[in-house]
């Protein structure tokens, strides 16, 4: 008999949700996560004194207690986790900046479609129209790749508002360059427009810690500090993994979470791997800001999504660092969040980076310093057009950049958002090794979690 | 088990899946699913649970018996009379 029922590469918020799926009927389960903390790209470290996210801007898919089938509540559901006691802070307000015009939209679709009744007023029939089409769309289907542009452009005809529509979904949760999958599109619209975002109280923490807790009460098991070297296989079938200390575990079945190129090479799965190595990659700033003196139109934003052109650059730059578009998130900025022992205000700023020249200039500690400086005094110089000099009194700065999502995560390229190419269907060509979380579709922190949930369901409860 | 006790565990399985679930109004039937609001992804939840609590097999083609609180008390009866 195997060691295991079931083996969870990474423990990160797919493998926890996976994991929890797993033992929750009373399978043997294990998730082996090479870093000392859970969470993945979603996790936190301690920095002089304060506790940071690596990730968080906001929760997306937001929805109220009590409505049944949105996949926030869904998602509860199936990890059995009480989401009457989850409190949740919702957005205050976002709003997309563009040079000519700008729309606004909170969790209310509402003020969106009033906004762009406003600004496109040609435009927002066809606009309502869409929305409903998209919301009756079943992304999850498996069909062939479809462009979002042509989609949007088919149904508004105004570059512009496609593009602005396009912002926000693309930054959080575009894999490809350019262009987006049709389901990938309907995913993410109905995440960001027509649910919304939010923050769980606390911090990132408290969510992961809520995981583990859950995964222990049913008796799974996760160990730390523990990489994989090799999932073992004989023939088509995978027989377990081996540690990178030599240990070996058996499995009746292998769930990776580690994206397509990280499982191809620990499992030998032979494919052209450059296809699967995505080219989005960022660079994110975070200053702590004593006083912010801000706009007063822009003051008790949550999220900022600006371009300086009027066209959307959604690609990989020809320089380390593109400042001309990004994303500006106040962490605080959510309802109901307790300011009082808050001494200072923390910005994010998000851009797209080159991931090969931050690999060049990492070869030299002090090279790479020195690019870190300067992309984040760019990034800076270009958020300052929308916000004024907003970080000249910063008490504490840190980035972090390409080089460090690699390293964290393990994610080729810092592809944050994984494969260009997904496989919907968490298959691999052994018939006991699948893969969930960021390759096989869903993006973002709920997406990850449910896609553990999915394949799980799909594969694994045999 | 009796009909009444399989009924209380349908029930319990229930509850345990879906915090919000309200039995002053069911319908013993009527289906499940359309009273309570629950989805298929709920639905693997009692199958899973019942496996779970006395391994029980229930095999796809099957699921339909489980639609109404009566019929799966019709469908578990046998099943369960051992236990
Ligand atoms: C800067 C940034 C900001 C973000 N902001 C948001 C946000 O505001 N809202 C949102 O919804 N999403 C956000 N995301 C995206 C979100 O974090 C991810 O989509 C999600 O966390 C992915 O989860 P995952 O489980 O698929 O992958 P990962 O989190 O990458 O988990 C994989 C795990 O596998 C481990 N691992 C890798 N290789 C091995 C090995 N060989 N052996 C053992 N373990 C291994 C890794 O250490 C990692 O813990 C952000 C991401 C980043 C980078």
């Amino acid at each position: 008999m195997a060691d295991y029922q079931l083996i969870i590469i990474g423990g990160g918020l797919s493998g926890l949700a996976a994991g929890i799926r797993s033992a929750r009927f009373g399978q043997k389960t294990l998730i082996v996560e090479q870093h000392s903390l859970p969470g993945g790209l979603n996790s936190y470290y301690y920095r002089q004194g304060y506790l940071l996210e690596t990730g968080l801007h906001a929760m997306t898919n937001f929805a109220a207690q009590g409505n049944k089938h949105a996949p926030l509540n869904r998602l509860f559901r199936q990890l059995k986790l009480s989401r009457k006691k989850f409190i949740t802070h919702e957005q205050l307000g976002s709003e997309v900046i563009f040079p000519q015009t700008s729309l606004r939209f909170s969790n209310d679709f509402t003020l969106l479609c009033e906004e762009i009744a406003c600004q496109f007023p040609a435009s927002i029939d066809q606009f309502r129209a869409m929305a409903a089409e998209i919301d009756a769309y079943n992304p999850f289907a498996e069909v062939p790749w479809q462009s979002a542009r042509n989609f949007l452009h088919d149904r508004l005809a105004d570059p512009l508002l496609e593009d602005m529509l396009l912002l926000p979904l693309m930054v959080y949760g575009n894999a490809e360059e350019y262009d987006m999958d049709l389901g990938q599109f309907a995913i993410m619209f109905r995440a960001v427009f027509l649910e919304g975002f939010f923050r769980p109280q606390g911090t990132i923490k408290d969510l992961i810690d809520m995981l583990l807790e859950q995964y222990s009460q049913f008796e799974g098991e996760i160990r730390f500090r523990t990489p994989v070297a090799e999932i073992l296989k004989k023939e088509n079938k995978v027989q377990g993994i081996r540690l990178e200390n030599g240990e070996e575990i058996t499995a009746n079945a292998v769930l990776s979470t580690v994206g397509i190129p990280g499982t191809a090479k620990l499992s030998g799965w032979e494919l052209d791997i450059d296809r699967y190595i995505g080219r989005m990659t960022f660079m994110e700033s975070i200053s702590m800001l004593p006083e912010p003196q801000l706009p007063p139109e822009l003051s008790g934003r949550t999220i900022l999504f600006y371009s300086l052109n009027d066209e959307l650059k959604y690609h990989c730059p020809a320089s380390a660092l593109d400042p001309s578009w990004g994303v500006i998130c106040f962490p605080d900025n959510f309802q109901d969040l307790a300011t009082e022992d808050k001494t200072a205000t923390q910005v994010r700023v998000t851009n797209a980076a080159n991931y090969s020249l931050w690999q060049q200039a990492a070869v030299d500690k002090e090279q790479y310093r020195q690019l870190k400086e300067k992309c984040g005094q760019q990034s800076a110089a270009a958020v300052s057009q929308i916000l004024g000099p907003y970080n000249q009194d910063a008490v504490f700065q840190d980035s972090f950049t390409p080089m460090t999502i690699e390293r964290f995560t393990e994610k080729r390229g810092g592809a944050v958002y994984g494969s260009p190419i997904k496989i919907k269907s968490g298959r691999t060509p052994f018939e006991n090794l699948f893969i969930a979380g960021t390759d096989q579709g869903y993006l973002g922190i709920v997406g990850a979690m449910l896609s553990g949930v999915t394949v799980v369901n799909q594969h694994l409860l045999g | 088990m009796t009909r009444d006790e399989i009924r209380d565990i349908i029930l319990e399985i229930i509850e345990d899946i879906d915090e919000d679930a309200e039995f002053d109004d069911l319908d013993a039937d009527q289906p499940l699913r359309d009273q309570l609001d629950l989805d298929s992804m709920d639905f693997l939840d009692i199958v899973m649970e019942l496996r779970k609590r006395y391994k029980l097999q229930i095999p796809e083609e099957d699921y339909p018996e489980l639609a109404t609180l009566t019929s799966c008390v019709n469908y578990l009866e046998p099943k369960l009379q051992d236990v």
